[in-house]
């Protein structure tokens, strides 16, 4: 019961995918993922920037996303399409965001709509401004996990500020191939923790921690699945 | 010339805002005092637990089975929490009783109110002790006025901790009951953080499944997530946001 629970939650890859691979293991276990490598940009990208101006909003619900800025991405990066003033950034994140092995790194169908609160976005987004500059340069996966953790580590990256955290309650979110491909819930980041101190992933507990940061950042993501999707309808229940 | 003649017709304005919301504050806070079903505290028995053991389970009933089981159980006596487990994870789940309500709240005095919570360990080291301090001066027999006053002086002296980065607590029972307006609520995380903080979790928004309770006089925000099970697995009711 629990296992089954436990391979659901772990199906999606913005919150769980534990197996933390060495660099020098990725290129094995890229020839064995439906996405080994990085497909045609263009398969990344929206075409209507109105749309994902939409799907990023829908991160969190429209009392909140309404007024906050969103970015939209382009051939060149992240760029603002809405000027926003409540701190929050709505993003929508590709697959280059989930942890290093997740299979799923490549997928151009991945969706993350995100909603950062104003300390997240000052702290945790930059690196999905760092992680997208590597993959639109065209770097490999290896590359982009090494320039990650060297760019914190040479300063180029800020340290986390408490209380960050973010909304993804979108329910046209694309996490995964496998299920619904979704999961509604909010992100709590902090510093590196011991998981067993939030109690997380645990038979029955709502609190699974996130590898996505795991060895690149030093950045615990805590995922609380929330029963609800941003619109206030109710969620398939964990 | 005739910006400082704006200025000082604003603060003028701004102090006679202020003065005329405590003046509507302090009434309300009479008249709440005048309505309430519980306006001062009961005989201590109605606020124990005869049955330790029952005390024990309604405790541990805060988290899924899978912590409870492994963390310390606190229990209520007369002069205030003991250890009645000793637990290995750094958890500490306690039943709280109605003065850990903020001040204004109805059910201050309420005995029926039990509130079980499992901290977690940097809530325990940095959170549990205000517990502990309401605890002790509501045994003691002292008055809400008394009790703000001393809690106040704490964290003014610094004597009580500030939450510990990271500070939570599970909150799932569905034996808790806050008082017959909220009965057993639903299921919860909470969050604890120094006032100072501007959380900003887009808290208390439409459809946002995020409380926060700015609580008083202690400078601690505290943020609540509304979870979709309690801790026994079974999915919680219409009372969820």
């Amino acid at each position: 019961m629990n296992s089954n629970r436990f391979a659901r939650v772990a199906a999606f890859s913005f919150a769980l995918i534990f197996a933390f691979a060495a660099p020098a293991r990725l290129a094995g276990q890229d020839n064995k993922t439906p996405y080994p490598s990085m497909a045609p940009l263009d398969q990344y990208l929206i075409a209507d920037r109105h749309a994902e101006i939409s799907l990023a909003r829908s991160a969190a619900p429209e009392a909140i996303s309404h007024d906050a800025t969103v970015l939209v991405l382009g051939r060149h990066g992240y760029e603002t399409a809405v000027e926003g003033k409540n701190g929050f950034v709505c993003v929508v994140e590709r697959g280059w965001m989930s942890p290093a092995d997740a299979p799923q790194f490549w997928n151009p169908k991945i969706r993350g709509p995100v909603c950062f609160n104003p300390l997240a976005a000052r702290s945790v987004l930059p690196t999905t401004y760092k992680r997208t500059e590597m993959v639109l340069a065209g770097r490999t996966k290896a590359e982009i996990i090494e320039g990650n953790k060297a760019a914190f580590e040479r300063g180029e990256l800020p340290q986390l500020e408490p209380g960050g955290m973010s909304y993804m309650m979108s329910k046209d979110a694309y996490l995964t191939d496998h299920d619904d491909h979704n999961l509604a819930h909010l992100m709590f980041y902090t510093p590196a923790l011991d998981g067993s101190v939030w109690g997380a992933d645990l038979p029955k507990s709502p609190v699974m921690l996130n590898p996505q940061f795991k060895g690149v950042q030093p950045i615990d993501v805590f995922v609380v699945p929330v029963g609800r999707w941003s619109d206030g309808t109710a969620a398939p229940v964990m | 010339m005739e910006k400082q003649t704006n200025s000082q017709r604003f603060a003028a304005v701004a102090v006679l805002v202020f003065a005329f919301n405590m003046v509507l504050e302090a009434g309300e806070v009479r008249s709440q005092a005048a309505k309430t079903k519980y306006p001062r505290m009961a005989p201590v028995e109605e606020y124990l637990m005869a049955d330790r053991n029952a005390e024990i389970a309604l405790a541990r009933c805060a988290a899924p089975e899978s912590i409870s089981h492994d963390a310390t159980v606190l229990v209520s006596g007369r002069h205030g929490y003991k250890t009645a487990v000793e637990g290995k994870n750094g958890f500490v789940c306690v039943v709280e009783r109605s003065w850990i309500l903020p001040y204004h709240d109805s059910e201050f005095w309420n005995p029926s109110v039990r509130l079980s919570l499992c901290q977690n360990s940097p809530a325990a080291r940095s959170h549990l002790p205000l517990t502990f301090k309401t605890t002790e001066l509501a045994l003691a027999g002292m008055s809400k006025t008394q009790m703000f006053g001393s809690i106040k002086a704490a964290f003014d002296k610094k004597e009580s901790p500030m939450p510990e980065h990271g500070s939570m607590c599970y909150m799932m029972s569905r034996q808790q009951n806050f008082g017959p307006k909220f009965g057993n609520a639903d299921p919860d995380l909470m969050f604890w953080f120094p006032r100072p903080y501007h959380m900003a979790w887009g808290a208390d928004m439409p459809d946002s499944p995020v409380d926060v309770h700015q609580y008083s006089p202690q400078p601690i925000t505290e943020s609540t997530i509304s979870v979709a099970k309690w801790a026994d697995g079974t999915v919680a009711g219409a009372n969820q946001r």
